[in-house]
């Protein structure tokens, strides 16, 4: 039997059964989901409402029960349609920006290691040190646009269940995300331009840090919901021990505490698109 | 996992969801029933099509305001492929507040004198 369909009593009067086999072709108008989880219920409703009618008016009530239900149909049919659109673009969207911000954090860590052997010795552009720049610049680029898609995708997936804390943070992040771009843009252009990079990276991972606490307590994610935390406090935590001066001679960070940064940010933003991709279907939940 | 709905931001709530509530807050009905039960309480005035029922139960199912039930108010004259729903905690909050809203609004159009008489089958003018 197709989906939808129901068996029709056979000692139902003829206009009610042909009524009853039309709707039930009819209903696969609806989006397959939809009728696969509700035709067969729809139909024997149908029926019944049929029945009852032919009953009380004959052809008359038949008649005004088709007018009724026509436009029944063409109303929830268009709707569902809607619905449905809505929930596959957001549950795609935040599939997809799960992937970018995994991407986007091997590309960052790539981008940074692979910058870091760079001896910035100001050799003319040219050899392998021209090599380790155009990398470092590619992936920073590329990564920060690909962090700001998934923390987009985040916000659409997760800001719900976030309360009204989490998800302000979530835009918090966001637009620390994009100012970080912007810094990466003009980074020939503008002598603060570091400044804005990393003062927008800065910014969104400990916004993103914060928003772990949140995960956490309110179970944001179905499992992992430290992952924000962990992506969050590696690079403020090396800002701190450079500011504060753990190598006393350069006053910068050492470098295992570099590496260390980058591959917690790393793994933390992996693990948060993992589980965007993961759990993308179930952060769609209409309104009644 | 997901994070539990405040019932106040359900509100106001369709037409439809509010019937259907209403329907269910004396025990579990299968879908025609829940018509059958809209229909007779405001004498045929509210009519709701297979989708319109349905989109809504799906709607109501996914907010937690009903969830399926298992029971079977006469197993021997029901087809066990019908679905039976019963409202949910949440549910029972949501139409308590919408009922109160519903309640403040009258007792403001009681105030205002738009309301001719109490108890009129005609309630506005």
């Amino acid at each position: 039997m197709p989906e939808g369909a129901i068996r029709v009593n056979p000692w139902a009067p003829g206009p009610v059964d042909l009524s009853v086999r039309v709707y039930t072709w009819l209903l696969s108008a609806y989006p397959g989901r939809f009728r696969a989880e509700y035709g067969h219920h729809m139909a024997q409703f149908f029926r019944d409402v049929c029945r009852r009618d032919y009953d009380r008016g004959g052809l008359t009530g038949m008649a005004s029960l088709w007018a009724r239900t026509s436009l029944d149909l063409i109303r929830t049919t268009v709707e569902e349609h809607i619905e449905r659109g809505i929930d596959m673009s957001r549950e795609s969207f935040v599939r997809w920006s799960g992937w970018a911000l995994m991407a986007g954090a091997v590309l960052f860590a790539a981008g940074l290691i692979i910058g870091s052997f760079d001896s910035f010795d100001m050799d003319p552009i040219g050899g392998v040190d021209a090599v380790y720049e155009i990398s470092q610049a590619v992936g920073l680029a590329l990564g920060q646009v690909l962090f700001v898609i998934g923390l987009l995708g985040l916000r659409a997936g997760y800001a719900g269940r976030s309360g009204s804390l989490g998800a302000g943070l979530l835009l918090l992040a966001v637009v620390a995300g994009i100012v970080s771009l912007g810094g990466l843009l003009v980074m020939n252009s503008i002598e603060v331009a570091w400044q804005i990079w990393m003062g927008g990276f800065v910014a969104m991972t400990l916004t993103l840090a914060v928003f772990g606490i949140v995960a956490i307590r309110r179970k944001v994610f179905s499992r992992w919901n430290f992952a924000p935390i962990l992506a969050g406090v590696g690079l403020p935590l090396l800002f701190g021990i450079g500011i504060a001066g753990v190598d006393s001679v350069s006053g910068q960070a050492p470098e295992w505490g570099s590496l260390l940064a980058v591959v917690m940010t790393s793994v933390g933003l992996i693990l948060v698109g993992y589980r965007m991709q993961a759990e993308a279907g179930k952060t769609a939940a209409p309104a009644a | 996992m997901a994070e539990v709905a405040q019932p106040e931001s359900f509100l106001p709530l369709t037409p439809a969801v509010f019937h259907i509530l209403l329907a269910l807050a004396d025990g579990e009905k299968h879908g025609y029933a829940i018509m059958q039960e809209v229909e007779g309480a405001t004498e045929g005035r509210v009519q709701m099509g297979p989708g319109t029922l349905y989109g809504s139960i799906k709607r109501m199912l996914a907010a937690g305001l009903i969830e399926e039930s298992d029971d079977r108010p006469d197993p021997t004259l029901d087809d066990e492929r019908r679905r039976y729903y019963r409202q949910t905690g949440l549910g029972r909050k949501v139409l308590r507040m919408e009922t109160e809203r519903m309640a403040e609004l009258m007792a403001l159009a009681r105030r205002k004198h738009v309301l001719v008489g109490f108890g009129s089958r005609s309630i506005l003018t």
